[in-house]
């Protein structure tokens, strides 16, 4: 037998016993945890370890040394991948650059293709959910309530109402993300009113498609490259100059597919919008004819998705923000970058432990005493009201974009 | 984006950290970068200062007495470097002592802000015992790892405490090997006990690691449940000190060491343990709250890379980010990027590389090593008061701690480097590791500081 006809056998085989060879992209993943020298940092920092214990999720390292290299058997890694909130601490603390939550997103998308019956069937119902309206919630049946909602949460606000509008050629995509589409409204219409306020021409889509990050956290990479490739079709026809969303996992993910499909345009979030574009003079001149006077007292929550995965600069923008705003006085929180649980789906599954990994931040929240927690990122700050809420904490939520055009000057 | 220092710190261990303090305090706007964790958080959380001379196998009674012994006969270390001041040599090895003590007891003073007490200073090196029962010399150690009178007092008896299912700390040998070291050297205590107590941090006793009992202690309650069963146990066999793993807690470890005390009354310590330790975290996390207080900017996430050609003055750093590239323009550059735990330097299959302006290494005795392979610098003992000469290879400095090329001037005028990245120590083997980092990072800083003052004159 030939080198080559060896070659075509094995492989032919490979199938037969369930053996699924990496690709190209995967490969790269894959090598990062050959540098893995077990020195265990990575389960010390994990949210999840210290909020479960290591019996029931077993950290980090044994997801890159252990799971990882265990096909074909998924059965034995199930229970423990869908545990991980994708939060990016153990990356971000690894002295030898392991990816581990691309990692997760890889098993997790192997069991998905190879053996679906592993995956928790609640993530198959959100699936189907992606699949069928390319959004991560079921849209509003009747356009009337959704209207109404949306009026009601302006109207508790105390914000104006800047129409929606689609214009080719504009500057600026507005991108709100699912949460701020379908269920947070309050935060698109927040950031329609800071751009309206700062004179920038902006468009939003025709029709709202989800960036396709849910599908790629539960597995369905299909799904979320077919997402991502009618996002940048959407992009492209627009013809406009940057993307600017809210939603902090849209931030990365956006800024993940726009290089690797090529958008060729930048993706910033509102926060980095307005330090790096609208630029500090303006902001600190605008803030200075703020008319909301009511002194606050407020702490930060730094959504994973910004500061571990797209980079910390963006809650120092955050906190320049706040600086200029008059009487808001902003207290840390020991766990102000501490996972709030709401990552990796895992709620959606075992929401037991998405609560206990939150008990840290709930914690830290009350003991600064602020009366109010801010957050640039409509699902964390869904989380962190839910919470506190059940908590029976006096402690509000309020998502960044809408605290600031809340105390942009009022028009007129 | 872009950002503006006066001197940004590449590395974030304790060198790194310590240059970055010092920097904000002499009112430099200071950013500091910092990739994965350090070293310095992976450390045992004591601050070693000198404990061998190098090749030596006597331990030294105190940091002092080694750093005589470097400033005559080892003047290339980084602790030699210190007396390179153009005085008369007679004075050298008081400068050295002087300088080290100051950077010392700095940190000391600086670590006490972070609520961090630190025991102990370079006149004597103390004795901590650790999980195994051994007793290890070491210069500084937190206050909650001081054994106190333990094995001064003639009637001290001590008892060690572990926990069910957490497999670090095994009481009975750490009570039985301790015991015989003291007898041996008819030292006290004469008595130990020991026992496994059932904390069940989350419900089960199984399986448990040290940062889930660190959380688990952080809370009142969960500490007066231990404290308990740990004066029941600890009464019956009359002990008047008790010794714990080091798992008091991250945020309350001097509060409960002291509320233990009082509720047993007995003197409560941690043990020092494997990495990665609890003390080690909070010794970084000490640090790292000290910089931010001070003003600095702490890029947690980011690594540096040099994408401009290489030229005298290093005007601009590139700090990447998950997704985001920020460049930082500067006027004064410190290299704190440790050794083969930070990433600093890095052995390949062509010799040991320095990863981010791909300066000139050197071993362990200043012989370049930019060609020599990493297996060339151990040794055929895997254990000996030796060490392995790899771990003595890095750059080489001038006095300024500016990092030389083949030509022995420096790579650039405003460019210092400190801490474990440097050559000329071997810290595993001298026991040297943390305590070259602080002083290099307090004197790189110095260094770079009065170079930024200059230009900006
Ligand atoms: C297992 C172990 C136990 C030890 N125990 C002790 C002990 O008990 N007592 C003691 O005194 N010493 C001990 N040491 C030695 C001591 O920890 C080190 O010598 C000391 O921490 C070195 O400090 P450093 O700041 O130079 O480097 P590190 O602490 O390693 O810090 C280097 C930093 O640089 C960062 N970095 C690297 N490259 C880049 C880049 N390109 N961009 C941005 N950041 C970068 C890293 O992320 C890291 O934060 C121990 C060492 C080890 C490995
Ligand atoms: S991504 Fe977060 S939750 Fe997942 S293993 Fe890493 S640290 Fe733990
Ligand atoms: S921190 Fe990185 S190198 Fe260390 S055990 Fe975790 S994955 Fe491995």
């Amino acid at each position: 037998m030939s080198e080559e006809e060896a070659y075509r056998t094995v492989l032919a085989t490979l199938k037969e016993e369930a053996i699924y060879p990496y690709n190209e992209d995967e490969i790269q993943v894959v090598k990062s945890v050959e540098s893995c020298i077990n020195c265990g940092l990575c389960i010390q920092h994990c949210p999840v370890v210290a909020a479960v214990g290591l019996d029931r999720f077993s950290g980090p390292r044994s997801i890159a040394v252990e799971l990882s290299r265990s096909p074909p058997e998924y059965w034995t890694t199930a229970d423990v991948v869908y545990l991980c909130t994708g939060c990016g601490t153990c990356r971000e603390v690894c002295p030898k650059d392991v990816d581990i939550p691309e990692i997760v997103n890889l098993i997790r998308a192997r069991i998905f293709k190879h053996r679906p019956d592993l995956v928790p069937m609640q993530l198959h119902a959100a699936d189907a959910i992606l699949v069928e309206h390319g959004l991560a919630f079921v849209p509003w049946e009747d356009p009337e309530e959704k209207v109404e909602s949306r009026n009601m949460r302006l109207e508790r606000l105390g914000l104006r109402h800047v129409p929606d509008q689609v214009v080719k050629g504009a500057d600026v995509l507005f991108y709100p993300g699912c949460q701020a589409e379908e269920r947070a409204q309050e935060v698109k219409e927040s950031a329609k009113i800071i751009l309206d306020h700062f004179k920038v021409k902006f468009t939003l889509l025709e029709e709202m498609n989800c960036c396709g990050l849910p599908a790629t956290l539960l597995g369905d990479d299909e799904t979320a490259l077919e997402l991502a490739l009618k996002l940048k079709k959407k992009v492209k026809d627009l013809g406009v100059k940057m993307v600017v969303t809210t939603c902090a996992g849209c931030t990365s993910n956006l800024a993940r597919i726009a290089e690797r499909d090529g958008w060729g345009i930048p993706v910033y979030h509102m926060l980095e919008y307005l330090v790096e574009e609208i630029g500090m003079v303006k902001l600190t001149s605008t803030f200075k004819q703020s008319t909301e006077e009511k002194p606050l007292r407020v702490t930060l929550h730094d959504p994973c998705h910004l500061i571990k995965h797209t980079s910390r600069i963006t809650m120092d923008y955050a906190g320049q923000i706040l600086s200029l705003i008059p009487d808001v006085e902003v207290t840390e929180s020991f766990a102000h970058d501490s996972c709030c649980g709401g990552g990796g789906l895992v709620s959606y599954h075992a929401a037991d432990v998405a609560r206990a990994v939150m008990k840290e931040n709930l914690a830290a929240i009350e003991e600064t005493g602020a009366s109010r927690v801010v957050t640039p990122c409509p699902l964390c700050t869904a989380q962190l009201e839910d919470s506190l809420f059940r908590q029976g904490s006096s402690v509000e939520v309020d998502d960044m974009t809408v605290f600031i055009a809340q105390r942009l000057p009022r028009k007129g | 984006m872009d950002l503006e220092a006066d001197i940004v710190v590449i590395g974030g261990g304790m060198a790194g950290l310590v240059a970055g303090i010092r920097a904000t305090e002499e009112g430099m706007k200071t950013v500091l970068l910092r990739k994965g964790q350090s070293a310095t958080a992976y450390s045992s959380g004591a601050i070693d200062v000198i404990g061998y001379l190098p090749g030596g196998t006597v331990p030294l009674a105190s940091p002092v007495e080694g750093l005589q012994g470097i400033a005559s006969m080892f003047p290339l270390h980084p602790y030699g470097l210190l007396g390179f001041t153009g005085a008369e040599s007679d004075t050298v090895s008081k400068t050295i002592i002087e300088k080290v003590r100051t950077a010392v007891s700095w940190l000391k003073a600086t670590l006490l802000g972070s609520n961090i007490p630190f025991f102990g200073d370079i006149d004597s090196n103390l004795d901590a015992v650790t999980v195994l029962g051994t007793v290890k010399p070491t210069c500084m150690i937190q206050e909650t790892m001081w054994p106190g009178s333990l094995m001064l007092d003639e009637d001290s008896v001590a008892f060690f405490a572990g926990v069910k299912g957490f497999p670090v700390f095994n009481p009975r040998m750490a009570a039985q090997v301790f015991l015989e070291h003291q007898i041996s050297n008819k030292l006290p205590p004469r008595k130990a006990g020991h026992h496994v107590l059932d904390l069940a941090p989350f419900g089960n006793n199984y399986n448990i690691s040290s940062i889930e009992l660190a959380r688990y202690l952080d809370n009142e309650d969960n500490l007066s449940a231990l404290a308990k069963t740990l004066k029941k146990q600890a009464d019956r066999i009359g002990a008047t000190h008790i010794a714990l793993p080091p798992v008091l807690g991250f945020n309350r470890a001097r509060e409960n060491q002291l509320a233990l005390q009082d509720l047993t009354g007995a003197h409560v310590f941690e043990l020092l343990s494997f990495p990665p330790s609890v003390p080690g975290l909070r010794l970084q996390r000490g640090l790292e709250t000290a910089f931010v207080k001070g003003g600095g900017t702490l890029l947690v996430g980011h690594h540096a890379k040099m994408d401009s050609p290489k030229s005298k003055i290093v005007k601009k750093v590139t700090a990447v980010g998950p997704r985001r590239n920020l460049k930082i323009s500067t006027k004064a550059v410190i290299l704190a990027t440790g050794k083969f735990i930070g990433g600093g330097i890095i052995g390949t299959e062509n010799g040991i590389r320095e990863s981010v302006f791909d300066l000139m290494t050197v071993s362990e005795s200043f012989h370049i090593a930019t060609n020599v392979t990493p297996q060339k610098l151990t040794n055929t003992l895997a254990l000996s008061h030796m060490g392995h000469p790899l771990f003595g290879s890095g750059l080489s400095v001038d006095p300024q701690f500016r990092p030389i090329t083949k030509e022995e001037i420096h790579a650039a005028e405003n460019l210092y480097a400190a801490g474990s990245v440097l050559a000329g120590y071997n810290y595993p083997a001298e026991k040297s590791g943390l305590g070259v980092a602080i002083v290099t990072g307090y004197m790189a800083s110095r260094n770079a500081v009065d170079y930024v003052k200059g230009v900006s004159a």
